[in-house]
């Protein structure tokens, strides 16, 4: 159990048994045993983005490298959440470990009743928020109450939403925040500027930076971005993460960096 | 997924890119239309995998492309098995038209051999003066000709198949036309694949008649009827 020994476990924490898990958008929407060799080193699957209603790809979807990474729009497409429990429950239900569905918060009232449409699934051991882009502390405190139910929380934000938000996360006694990768603009082939997410080794640093900024907190912190080596995780746990998350280095071909975990 | 270990035995220079010949058994080698995702396994900046397709080449010596200019003879590469669909020439067709909306048409060219194995006609609709590196590969009896020449001859053709940029799409139909078409085609969608299949991620997807597909795990050749007239 990767929780702190001291810490009383409460209804809403949340239990990993190992302590590597995927980022969102990383591995779809249900684990798939024969393209992921890796889902037995992973504590918990989550899922890619759902909304409420469907989401088509953006126009400007676009995968855009620079030196140490890329950066990746695609706009969340996903089926909503309806969709998406009738299609993947039987595969949640029946992976091997357990699933976290990350849900794309569009309103409060919307999230709570997509929270009640989990509640009750087999083998959901918690939903992930996503937050709209600056998300103030009071916003966040509306989607926070409107997720509030039989699953703890875990919410997920990157680096650069952090700082006005923190003191409304540890008010919340959530069951973790999620770190994501930063997000960037790069123009593409055409000029056009497209803004999204940064995935690649050089997010590293800043990954690091913010999960031991974060250590003093009393957030349980799943810390992920630019991880891309085993010394990289082992490193985030060192700095006070509970756990990892993996992204663009689970796209690749070669042995990830997973293994046992620390004694 | 388990992957194979292949070393890159001779680079090709096909104009302005790059093939290679890997030293792959054949049966592990895409056909015309699928990919390898491939990954350098001596760098570590490489993060994502790169879909490698069969490229014409010389004869009897299959080779595979686009390759970044970086890779070098003897560098050793990690090999998943081959993804996607790829073409399927109808064994009937006997008047097989090659179209391409991209820089160079290096992924449809090598159903040349194909299809004059099955003693089809074969001409090659294609706006851009092609590469000498090209030319010398395609066999004289392959016809080649602007796009202007299809659109004046669509009952010509009994089988098309087209490599066009996602991006492209939509000038397909301005081609085309409206009018029922007296062949049937097959595409090959030239898009990014980050995630090769395994994330969903989106950034490939291409709306078709029946919604919205996946190049890297639905294509990334898709039926010329899917394609055409969907806005997107």
């Amino acid at each position: 159990m990767w929780l702190a020994e001291d810490a009383p476990i409460r209804k809403r924490d949340l239990v990993l048994e190992k302590p590597f898990l995927n980022a969102p958008g990383t591995l779809g929407f249900a684990p798939d045993p024969h393209t992921m060799p890796f889902l037995e080193h992973l504590g918990a699957f989550v899922t890619d983005p759902i909304s409420r209603g469907p989401r088509q790809p953006a126009g400007t979807r676009a995968c855009l490298p620079f030196p140490g990474g890329f950066l990746l729009h695609s706009g969340w497409p996903n089926p909503g959440l309806r969709r998406a429990v009738a299609r993947y429950q039987r595969a949640w239900a029946e992976a091997d470990l357990p699933v976290i569905v990350h849900l794309l918060g569009e309103n409060p009232p919307d999230l709570s009743e997509m929270v009640r449409d989990l509640e009750g699934l087999e083998n959901v051991l918690a939903l992930e928020l996503g937050l709209p882009p600056d998300c103030s502390a009071s916003t966040l405190k509306d989607y926070l109450d409107a997720a509030a139910g039989e699953l703890p929380t875990v919410v997920s934000l990157a680096p650069e939403d952090l700082p006005p938000l923190l003191d409304t996360l540890i008010e919340q006694q959530l069951a973790a925040v999620h770190l994501q990768p930063p997000r960037g603009t790069l123009p593409d082939a055409q000029g056009q500027q497209i803004s999204g997410r940064l995935y690649g080794p050089a997010l590293f640093p800043l990954t690091l930076q913010t999960t031991q900024r974060l250590a003093d907190s009393s957030l349980h912190q799943i810390a992920g971005g630019g991880v891309f080596t085993r010394a990289e995780s082992q490193a985030l746990l060192d700095a006070g993460a509970f756990a990892v998350s993996l992204d663009a280095v689970l796209w690749g071909i070669t042995p990830i960096p997973l293994g046992d975990p620390p004694a | 997924m388990a992957y194979r270990t292949a070393r890159l035995l001779e680079i090709l220079q096909i104009g302005d890119r790059i093939g290679g010949i890997l030293d792959l058994p054949e049966a592990a080698l895409p056909a015309p239309g699928q990919y390898l995702p491939v990954q350098h396994l001596a760098t570590e900046a490489e993060i994502l995998t790169r879909p490698l397709f069969r490229v014409i080449s010389p004869a009897g010596r299959p080779a595979l492309g686009p390759l970044p200019t970086h890779w070098a003879a003897g560098d050793s590469l990690a090999c998943l098995p081959a993804h996607g669909r790829g073409f399927d020439l109808p064994g009937s067709a006997r008047r097989v038209g090659l179209l391409a909306l991209v820089g160079q048409p290096l992924r449809v060219l090598p159903l040349v051999a194909q299809a004059l194995a099955q003693k089809a006609s074969v001409a090659l609709f294609f706006d851009h003066p092609l590469h000498p590196d090209l030319r010398e590969r395609v066999p004289a009896s392959v016809e080649i000709s602007p796009t202007t020449a299809l659109v004046d001859n669509l009952d010509w053709p009994d089988f098309m198949a087209l490599e066009v940029d996602r991006e492209n799409l939509p000038a397909l139909d301005g081609l085309l036309g409206e009018a029922p078409l007296s062949f049937s085609g097959q595409v090959l969608v030239s898009t990014s694949m980050p995630c090769r299949g395994v994330g969903a991620c989106g950034v490939c997807a291409v709306k078709t008649r029946h919604g919205w597909r996946q190049a890297c795990t639905d294509g990334p050749v898709f039926p010329l009827k899917e394609l055409l007239h969907v806005a997107g």
